[in-house]
């Protein structure tokens, strides 16, 4: 069809047929990009370049079809306890942040990848309690990147042999002036290392120890001394308290001992002897949300009832004037329950004034409570610190007395932030430090502190108790433990196992070496005696405190305080627990200025919700003389009117990449150590500025729906089903229950049905399962931008929601229109009445799933065992499955977080990386995925009972949740098992289902809430 | 049905026969012979063979019935747990033997109770004889060929079609072969146009056989069947465990303990290569890859001091890919499948290869047919289900062999 015939686009190319033939004749612009010189000899054209780029595409899908050649290198001498695959467990010690606990550490192939709580050791003893979720995070800090990597004298790399040699010389030259040699430490539960400095002291005569803990518990101390003559902390058995009554005291949070949780939990089993509990407080904490009865009051107030109390069991006439009604009849009530309840009922502060702590022991004493809710004869060694003697060594240091200091365990510019302008008073400085720091990039010497998994050491908790600390990995990198470096100075050449040895022999304990280090403790004799409380102070305490503290309306409090998952800062490079959201705000990688919904409004602060659903807030300067910071307000319910909040832990500038830059600094306003500031601050909004909330929760109520099932003790004596009345829907055979309705066959279990009962009256919503749940699942961490678009991974979350004075039957009563009563039912109750309820909830397992349903791919399946199966190769992520599920627990992946320079944590680093768990595959990009019920672990067990040829246990499959609940809230079990806990657990009457009128018929359930609550007033 | 076959085809049957010695020993009476068996596999084979002491030596002594009347029981007791203490005492057979095998010192195995020790002598005295080694020829071969010729008859089908396509073209150009003004162009032209039909079904098959074609080449990425790399050590499973006899689980012992077979350390290798310097087949040079890897002066017979050594890095053969979890104990265990139903006739492999495809498809096959064992009391609780699934016909299928969550997670 040749017809001869040429067009041309324009006249101007007639003639120039070349053209034709030299259509990419134009050279590329490679000049931009490539440099110059290169370009000058270069005659690629742009067909060239197709070329180039269609060849490597060709050869790269071609070489992607052969498999690449894997190596496998085994050991040459393996270990004999090693077996590449199978985990090995040891038992260790944790204590940090004040926090002890008798652990379990998992290790694979010789590096450690989760701890949990030794529950041998729980069994033993009452007193103890075990990991919270900084104990369950601190595996990951182990792996920190930002870890010291070998010892540095002014910041430089200095080999340990000249480290010691340097640090003696300088020392003995000090012995030869006047000036003292401070060993400044947190609290020392080590008996081998308290040996140690006594021998220290020995050979440096000047030498002087001073505890001093960010967050002591000094009031209670220097309160004890004062009554029994002794400075001791004595342990709580919230377990025999039937009437508890807490001023301040968080003591399900951080007040101060991981134990109280699960005593507490005890008693809260709903029936006759279930515990009542009283708090009075002025922030709402994880205590105050799990309280029958809370009542807001501001710190000098709670003094006042407290004196209240106290004169009223003493039936003395001088009584203080309570000008609320309301409060006296509960305050009224309280005596009462008190004094039906002597020797069973629990007064405590979480006050750091000592005569808030002498009133609470007084009253204690009164009650008889002592040796029986109070053992003074088992003391807790976890707190050792006394701010006088803080105090006086500051004294010291600003008159030049100090001439060397040795730093131990502690971040002290950061927790004393005036100490930095002390420090040029002194000679010689020594640090012994994880991470340079704030305190310790200002040290002469800092000697690199190896991570408390790869280190020996020993403990003395409470009397009477002994643990060992053993390594479970060899140091990754050039550090030591703190005995070392004193040893070493000492010229001691023995290394610090052998010493821990010797020392171990000296002490009267009932198991040998091998046994204690195989179980991790063994217990000691201990004498017992009375201690007679001194009547003076009795006296004084009527005398001196029988006015009442004067306080103004006008008066405003700056309170101080911990959240469960920062505590005081330790670990606040550990992105897990950045990511925990606070029990009570749900609010993550923050803190911020709580106020009241009163006093927000009186300064025109407001909080409010942009279009893509995240939570922004007006920023403050809070000022406290010349002292101002520019902090976030967060509005929380429930709070005194005159109080706000401010959490300690954030604010870091030398913490790490994960910790710098979040948060203020709480411990610039922590003047004379003092957790409540009373006036002396200013608060001014901060005008065109606004703070962006990284929130995981932004509704606060039910919005009437009962999620949440709740009743009161006495409807529950009365009907053990009530609360929980079971849903019926209206059908043309009359009302039935749902499942009577359902469309689909039902699934039928073969040989196990996994199920789990979470008891919503023992969870107090710490929050410790999240982080267990991260490290046995590899749940990534996602970043504060993130979290803000609701893009958390957490496969558990932990609800919090508010209770409503609105109901349907109000609004009926009121004639307030529907739009109207939703509106006013997501607006908390009033800072008197506010109640607040926690559910954990994860993946339900539903044996009737919406998920499964809608998945083009069939990547989401039932297993015959009941478990809703997640198969992340075969996701498509659709996303389906998410907007059809109505619990909400699937998580999406939007980015390859294991690879992805933008979210700089531990999964993108290769240090990080060794904390994965093996059994459970990091998730690509792009896929779903939820709870597992932990699999692997249900898979392992199955199989360990069938190479044993045995039946599967009950409570021996674990999940990683259920092991972390350390009330034991958390069942998990066969309930085809009959003699199963969960099979008991699940005729309950208590018992329900999620949404049950969705008729998912999960696998998870519920039981209800019981308050022990009665009509007051 | 590909796994049956293999499984018939080198599954060897060994027949015991009770020898003829059986009952002379009095203190063998009446122990067990299997434990022994067992713990002979296990323990000894890397050094000794069954048979006349001079003919089977290997590391030790061959080992027959002849010991029995050489040693007295307590002599052999105490001889398997602690060799050293005996040559140590003075005994004089003990010293005799020890000089004559060049001074190596036999293992210690202090775990073995008397009993053990009597369960192996036991079997030693009456040791399994090789009867038959039957080998079954598949009786599947007819499906075998079923899946080749589902293949062959697409061809078949295809060339008929050209044939078809070839007459018909030759029938219409005979046909219009008068008609010289007809140019070949325009002729061809006037045969697609009256022959429709059969262009349009040559396409088609055209079409339809190429895609069957590439899936079928395209399924075949990834999968390794017959690899066969080569190994830094020319280590032959042939002989070792096929000449020598040496127990699968004498090396690869984590296989009933993990989830990882795991490729046995150079310790292990060392345990009968501390003696063993020569080979049969490669002489002395690939055992010194070994020594090179540990440090092992073979002149002195000692471990070199301060020595780095060089970890052997062994090319993996059988390579599952890390979204799939396998637990070898699981099956060597519990399933108590052998090892060679996945890894083939590795005793009889110089060069070890990947007999089996590894495929999902392939792993799914085997758990459909096979039977669970309900005489595990793991399942005593569960009657009620068995009964109601008829229990002869419970397969891993039933207990949810065939979910995702059993392998992915």
């Amino acid at each position: 069809m040749k017809t001869g015939k040429k067009y041309f686009k324009s006249p101007y190319i007639k003639g120039n047929e070349n053209y034709l033939h030299n259509e990419f004749s134009e050279k590329l612009p490679l000049d931009s990009f490539i440099d110059e010189q290169k370009t000058n000899d270069n005659n690629t054209s742009r067909r060239d370049f197709l070329k180039f780029l269609g060849f490597s595409t060709a050869a790269a899908v071609l070489s992607s079809c052969e498999a690449p050649v894997r190596k496998s290198i085994p050991y040459l001498n393996k270990p004999e306890e090693i077996i590449p695959g199978v985990a090995n467990y040891y038992a260790s010690t944790y204590f940090q942040e004040n926090v002890f606990a008798n652990i379990l550490v998992k290790t694979r192939e010789g590096r450690p990848i989760s701890v949990s709580t030794n529950k041998e050791f729980e069994k033993n003893i009452n007193c103890v309690g075990g990991l919270n979720s900084r104990g369950y995070a601190s595996v990951l800090s182990l792996y920190d990147s930002n870890r010291l990597k070998f010892p540095l004298k002014n910041n430089k790399e200095i080999s340990w042999s000249n480290l010691d040699n340097e640090i003696i010389t300088s020392l003995n030259q000090l012995l030869k002036t006047n000036k003292k040699i401070t060993f400044l430490t947190s609290t020392i539960i080590s008996p081998t290392f308290q040996e140690i400095i006594s021998k220290f002291s020995e050979k440096y005569k000047n030498f002087e120890v001073v505890y001093f803990d960010p967050i002591s518990k000094s009031g209670i101390l220097e309160a004890n001394k004062e009554c029994f003559g002794e400075a001791f902390i004595p342990t709580y058995r919230f377990d025999k308290a039937k009437v508890i009554v807490s001023f301040e005291a968080d003591f399900l949070g951080n007040w101060l001992d991981s134990s109280h949780g699960k005593q507490y939990a005890k008693g809260r089993n709903p029936g006759k002897n279930m515990s009542k509990h009283y708090q009075f407080e002025s922030l709402l904490s994880l205590t105050g949300s799990n309280a029958d009865k809370r009542v807001p009051l501001n710190p000098d107030q709670q003094f006042n009832y407290m004196l209240y109390i106290f004169g009223k069991l003493q039936a003395s006439k001088n009584l203080i004037q309570i000008s609320n009604q309301n409060h006296k009849l509960i305050l009224d009530q309280i005596c009462q329950e008190l004094v039906e309840n002597k020797g069973a009922s629990l007064i405590v502060s979480g006050s750091s004034d000592v005569k808030n702590q002498l009133v609470v022991n007084a009253i204690n004493y009164l009650l008889d409570n002592y040796s029986t809710t109070i053992d003074y004869n088992r003391k807790s060694n976890l707190y050792s610190s006394i701010n006088s003697d803080f105090e006086n060594f500051i004294e010291d240091v600003t008159n030049n007395k100090v001439g060397a200091i040795i730093i131990n365990d502690l971040n002290i510019v950061y927790n004393y932030p005036s100490f930095k302008d002390q420090l040029k008073n002194i000679d010689l400085k020594i640090s012994f430090s994880e991470s340079l720091d704030e305190t310790a990039s200002l040290m002469d010497f800092v000697c690199a502190k190896s991570h408390y998994l790869e280190s020996w050491g020993d403990a003395n908790p409470y009397t009477g108790v002994y643990t060992l600390q053993q390594p479970t990995i060899n140091p990754i990198f050039n550090t030591r433990e703190s005995e070392t470096n004193l040893l070493r100075w000492m010229n001691i050449s023995q290394g610090f196992f052998n010493y821990l040895k010797s020392s171990f022999s000296k002490q009267a304990l009932d198991k040998s070496w091998n046994k204690t280090l195989h179980d991790g403790y063994c217990f000691q004799n201990f004498e017992e005696k009375d201690y007679i409380f001194s009547s003076s102070v009795a006296k004084e305490i009527i005398n001196n405190y029988s006015s009442e503290l004067k306080s103004s309306i006008e008066d405003t409090f700056l309170i101080l305080y911990s959240k469960t998952s920062m505590g005081e800062g330790k670990q606040s490079n550990n992105p897990w627990l950045q990511e925990l959201p606070d029990p009570i705000s749900k609010v993550t990688w923050d803190n911020y200025l709580t106020i009241s919904p009163f006093y927000a409004k009186k300064l025109g602060l407001k909080n409010w919700h942009v279009a893509n659903g995240g939570l922004n807030g007006d920023i403050v300067n809070l000022t406290n003389g010349n002292k101002v910071l520019q902090v976030p307000i967060y509005i929380q319910p429930g709070q005194h009117d005159n109080t706000f909040g401010l959490a300690f832990g954030y604010g870091k500038e030398k913490g790490g990449k994960v910790a710098n830059g979040v948060g203020v600094n709480a411990f610039e306003f922590f003047k004379d150590l003092q957790f409540v500031q009373k006036n002396g601050f200013s608060i001014e909004k901060i005008k065109g500025i606004e703070h962006e909330f990284a929130c995981t929760q932004n509704s606060h109520t039910m919005m009437g729906r009962s999620i949440v099932k709740e009743t009161t003790l006495k409807e529950y004596l009365k009907n053990p089903k009530s609360g929980n009345k079971d849903f019926k829907l209206e059908s043309y055979k009359g009302k039935v229950s749902p499942n009577e309705l359902s469309l689909y066959e039902e699934h039928e279990p073969a040989v196990h049905f996994w199920n789990m009962s979470i008891d919503l009256n023992k969870c107090n919503g710490c929050g410790a399962c999240v982080i267990a749940c991260h490290a046995e699942n590899n749940v990534p961490v996602v970043g504060k931008e993130e979290v803000r678009k609701n893009r958390d991974m957490h496969w558990l979350r932990i609800d919090r929601y508010y209770s409503s004075d609105m109901n349907k039957d109000l609004a009926n009563e009121q004639g307030i229109g529907a739009i109207e009563m939703y509106k006013l039912m997501e607006e908390p109750s009033s800072s008197e009445n506010l109640e607040v309820v926690f559910q954990p909830v994860m993946c339900q397992h539903c044996n009737n799933a919406p998920c499964e349903n809608v998945c083009p791919v069939a990547a989401t399946t039932h297993s015959k065992e009941g478990l809703n199966q997640m198969t992340y190769n075969r996701c498509i992520g659709t996303r389906y499955c998410l907007n059809n599920c109505p619990y909400k627990v699937r998580r999406f992946n939007w980015f390859n977080y294991k690879d992805n320079d933008n979210f700089d944590y531990n999964m993108n680093d290769d240090l990080g990386k060794m904390v994965l768990n093996p059994d459970v595959t990091v998730r690509a990009r792009g896929v779903m995925e939820k709870c597992s019920m932990c699999i692997q672990n249900i898979q392992k067990t199955k199989l360990d009972a069938k190479k044993e040829g045995r039946k599967v246990r009950d409570g021996e499959v674990n999940c990683a949740c259920e092991t972390a609940c350390d009330t034991g809230a958390i069942v998990f079990g066969d309930a085809l098992d009959t003699n199963s806990r969960i099979s008991k657990e699940k005729k309950h009457p208590r018992t329900y289902a999620l949404l049950e009128e969705l008729n998912t018929q999960p696998s998870v359930f519920y039981k209800t809430k019981v308050r022990n609550k009665q009509k007051i007033s | 049905m590909f796994k049956k076959t293999t499984l018939h085809l080198f599954f060897i049957f060994w027949v015991f026969v009770p020898s003829f010695f059986y009952g002379q020993i009095e203190y063998l009476k009446g122990q067990n012979i299997k434990n022994g068996e067992e713990l002979f596999k296990a323990n000894c084979t890397s050094c000794h063979l069954l048979g006349d002491e001079k003919k089977a030596r290997l590391i030790g002594p061959g080992l027959n019935v002849e010991i029995f009347e050489e040693y007295t029981e307590e002599w052999l007791i105490s001889w398997v747990k602690n060799s050293s203490a005996v040559i140590e005492s003075g005994d004089e057979q003990a010293i005799a033997i020890f000089e004559e095998y060049n001074q190596s010192v036999m293992t210690a195995f202090p775990t073995f109770s008397d009993d053990d020790v009597r369960d192996i002598l036991a079997y030693i005295e009456t040791p399994p004889i090789e009867e038959v080694q039957e080998v079954v020829v598949s009786s599947d071969s007819e499906s075998e060929s079923n899946t080749l010729s589902s293949q062959t008859l697409v061809y078949i089908i295809v060339a008929l079609l050209v044939v078809l396509m070839f007459t018909g073209f030759l029938k219409n150009s005979l046909k219009r072969a008068s008609n010289i003004d007809e140019t070949f162009l325009e002729g061809l032209k006037k045969w697609i146009v009256s022959n429709v039909a059969i262009i349009v079904i040559v396409i088609i098959f055209g079409v339809l056989s190429f895609l069957v074609w590439g899936w079928q080449e395209l399924s075949k990425i990834g999968i390794r069947q017959n690899y066969k790399p080569k190994q830094p050590i020319e280590f032959s499973h042939k002989i070792h465990a096929g000449e020598q006899g040496i127990d699968c689980n004498y090396c690869h012992s984590s296989a009933r303990k993990s989830k990882h077979a795991g490729i046995p350390s150079a310790n292990v290798c060392m345990n009968c290569h501390a003696n063993i310097i020569e080979g049969t087949h490669t002489g002395t040079k690939e055992i010194a890859k070994i020594y090179e890897a540990v440090g092992y002066d073979v002149d002195t017979r000692t471990y070199k001091q301060d020595y780095e050594e060089k970890p052997i890095q062994w090319v993996r053969v059988h390579d599952l890919p890390d979204l799939s979890y396998f637990n070898h104990s699981q099956h060597v265990v519990a399933g108590k499948i052998e090892c060679q139903e996945c890894h083939g006739p590795v005793e009889e492999m110089d060069v070890v290869y990947q007999q089996e495809k590894l495929t999902m498809g392939w792993c799914i096959n085997c758990h459909r047919d096979t039977k669970i064992d309900l005489n595990n009391p793991y399942y005593h609780d569960y009657n009620d289900w068995v009964e109601k699934h008829k229990k002869a016909d419970l397969t891993v299928e039933n207990i949810g062999g065939l979910e995702c969550g059993k392998c992915h997670y």
